[in-house]
């Protein structure tokens, strides 16, 4: 599979599973591993991340009983803009991101694998899950590591379990994402004091498009912030028991929205329709906003159906890299703005299309 | 001042380059600068960065306490034997250089873990520290030294990896299912 295949799709594999669920857009899981007997990358020679490399390809690599098919990318070889759109896509990290020589990515066909090599572990296993899969992603993303375990001698302590660079990923080296979609919450200002009490719980919250950006799109990720003196299935199971509470949260706020301002609502959500359908410049910011808009009007059955999928493909579209991407060249800022109004058209559309041809298609028979 | 690209818009933006040597400053327009250096990163860093949360850990401290945070680092400056890091270089990069750190600053962890995670012991799932697979390669590599022994005449060596080669076995094939 070569780079491509991963730069051009806006839609890959993982997010194609629809679960209707409207509020949980999707689940992430990160296992953090070192290899024994080698230094950390914040300290190890050139050498010693080519070991490094060297030992994780031979397992990925080889035939026997490997039920994976991993591509490989070194990020020296990446021009800056196809580091940039693997990042949007979560499928490395920025610090991975910015190496010069040492670092490398693995990730499967339908992308809901990656492993980044010598990131600021030796090994950084990803598993991504389309909706509320917290407790599958993490059986996929540890058979993975079980498979890894069998080639790899892992640094591990009975006291202090797998050892990390960063004393916070310590011990599990787990660490369970939930990205949700809380327009309701968000728009009655009751985020800050939500925030508070999952940070009270040990939950770690942040905006998806990155911090300073923080209720952009109203999409937010929560993840544990401890991975010592808990077990992974504790772990799981208190994010999985505070993303419960939170959609209940936001579900009830959408019903007090619809009782207290039905129209004023409506109005709102079908004007960011009317907005990415027809406005020829768009900024990040109005893209994302309207985006959301146009969720949350979908699923209270405001307007017209459109499927979470295609939203999930907008929303990643919306992204510099990704519009620079699509048009083969950079561009300036405000070019952006004119293509990313472009790109949402087509897409919407794309959608407008085959949603009327089903129609004609049951129409005939 | 007006752009040095474009000269149309006002300058705001100033791009120092390093050229033979020698910094030149150049002066461009917003519009022309993202030109030139198109890909800002807008996307943001990993959960909360160690060196934010323990940056913050010491200034949430007593000032007491920090200061004898640092006598006491000050005092026994303990590098650790594999990478070289000194407590304190940990408490300012908030990494670790290597798997011995931990074993480097047991006496100080406890202190660090207790304030960032839920305890100071793993209960998760535990690792096998050591797999059928790595032994069956073990042998391999020493029924190749056998070999050499043999071949050298080194017969006192060549019994000993004998022994070896035989109690590693026996782990592999007594256990049963293959399991340790
Ligand atoms: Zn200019
Ligand atoms: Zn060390």
């Amino acid at each position: 599979m070569n780079i491509e295949h991963f730069l051009t799709n806006a839609n890959p594999g993982w997010m194609k599973n629809e679960d209707g669920s409207d509020i949980v857009i999707s689940t992430r899981i990160r296992l953090a591993r070192n290899i024994a007997g080698t230094r950390f990358p914040n300290s190890f020679t050139e050498e010693e991340a080519q070991g490094i490399e060297d030992q994780v390809m031979n397992a990925l690599f080889s035939i026997e009983q490997n039920p994976y098919h991993f591509s490989y990318f070194p990020i020296k070889d990446m021009p800056q803009l196809q580091r940039q759109i693997l990042v949007e896509k979560h499928l490395i990290s920025p610090n991975l991101a910015k190496r010069k020589k040492i670092g490398s990515v693995f990730i499967t066909e339908d992308e809901a694998f990656s492993i980044m090599v010598n990131e600021e572990d030796h090994i950084r296993i990803q598993c991504l899950a389309c909706g509320m899969h917290i407790e599958d992603a993490f059986e996929k993303a540890r058979k993975i590591d079980r498979y890894l375990s069998r080639h790899i001698t892992y640094a591990y302590q009975e006291r202090y379990g797998y050892l990390t660079s960063c004393p916070t990923n310590v011990g599990t080296g787990l660490r369970a994402s939930v990205m949700l979609h809380l327009p309701a919450l968000t728009v009655t200002k009751q985020m800050n004091a939500l925030i508070q009490m999952m940070t009270r719980l040990g939950m770690v919250v942040r905006g998806i498009y990155g911090e300073g950006s923080e209720n952009l799109g109203s999409v937010y990720q929560i993840s544990n912030q401890i991975t010592l003196g808990k077990s992974e299935l504790d772990i799981l199971q208190e994010l999985r028991d505070v993303v419960e509470q939170v959609i209940r949260k936001e579900k009830s706020a959408r019903k007090a929205l619809l009782i207290r301002a039905p129209s004023t609502l409506e109005d709102r959500l079908s004007r960011s329709l009317g907005t990415l359908k027809y406005a020829k410049i768009l900024t990040s910011e109005e893209a994302a906003s309207c985006l959301s808009n146009v969720r949350l009007g979908v699923s209270l059955g405001l307007l017209e159906p459109i499927s979470q999928s295609r939203l999930n493909e907008c929303m990643l579209l919306i992204q510099p890299g990704f519009i620079q991407q699509y048009v083969g060249t950079t561009l300036q800022p405000a070019e952006r703005d004119m293509y990313r109004a472009k790109l949402l058209q087509d897409k919407l559309s794309e959608q407008d299309e085959s949603v009327n041809n089903g129609e004609k298609g049951e129409d005939s028979i | 001042m007006i752009c040095g690209h474009c000269k149309q818009r006002p300058a705001n933006v100033t791009v120092t380059q390093v050229q033979n040597d020698q910094k030149v400053e150049r002066y461009y327009c917003e519009i022309c600068a993202a030109q030139f250096h198109p890909f800002q990163f807008e996307v943001s860093e990993e959960p909360v960065s160690i060196q934010q949360f323990i940056s913050n850990w010491m200034n949430f401290l007593p000032a007491s306490t920090t200061k004898e945070i640092k006598q006491a680092t000050e005092k026994k400056t303990t590098n650790c034997p594999t990478c070289g890091l000194t407590y304190r270089q940990f408490l300012k990069q908030g990494k670790f250089g290597c798997e011995n750190c931990y074993e480097t600053f047991n006496a100080q962890l406890p202190q660090l873990l207790e304030r960032i995670q839920a305890g100071t012991k793993h209960v998760g799932f535990k690792e096998q520290t050591i797999s059928i697979e790595k032994i069956k390669h073990q042998i391999e590599t020493l029924r190749e030294q056998l070999q050499q022994a043999i071949v050298a005449e080194y017969f006192e060596d060549a019994a000993k990896i004998r022994d070896e080669i035989r109690l590693l076995e026996s782990k592999v094939y007594s256990g049963g299912e293959g399991q340790l």
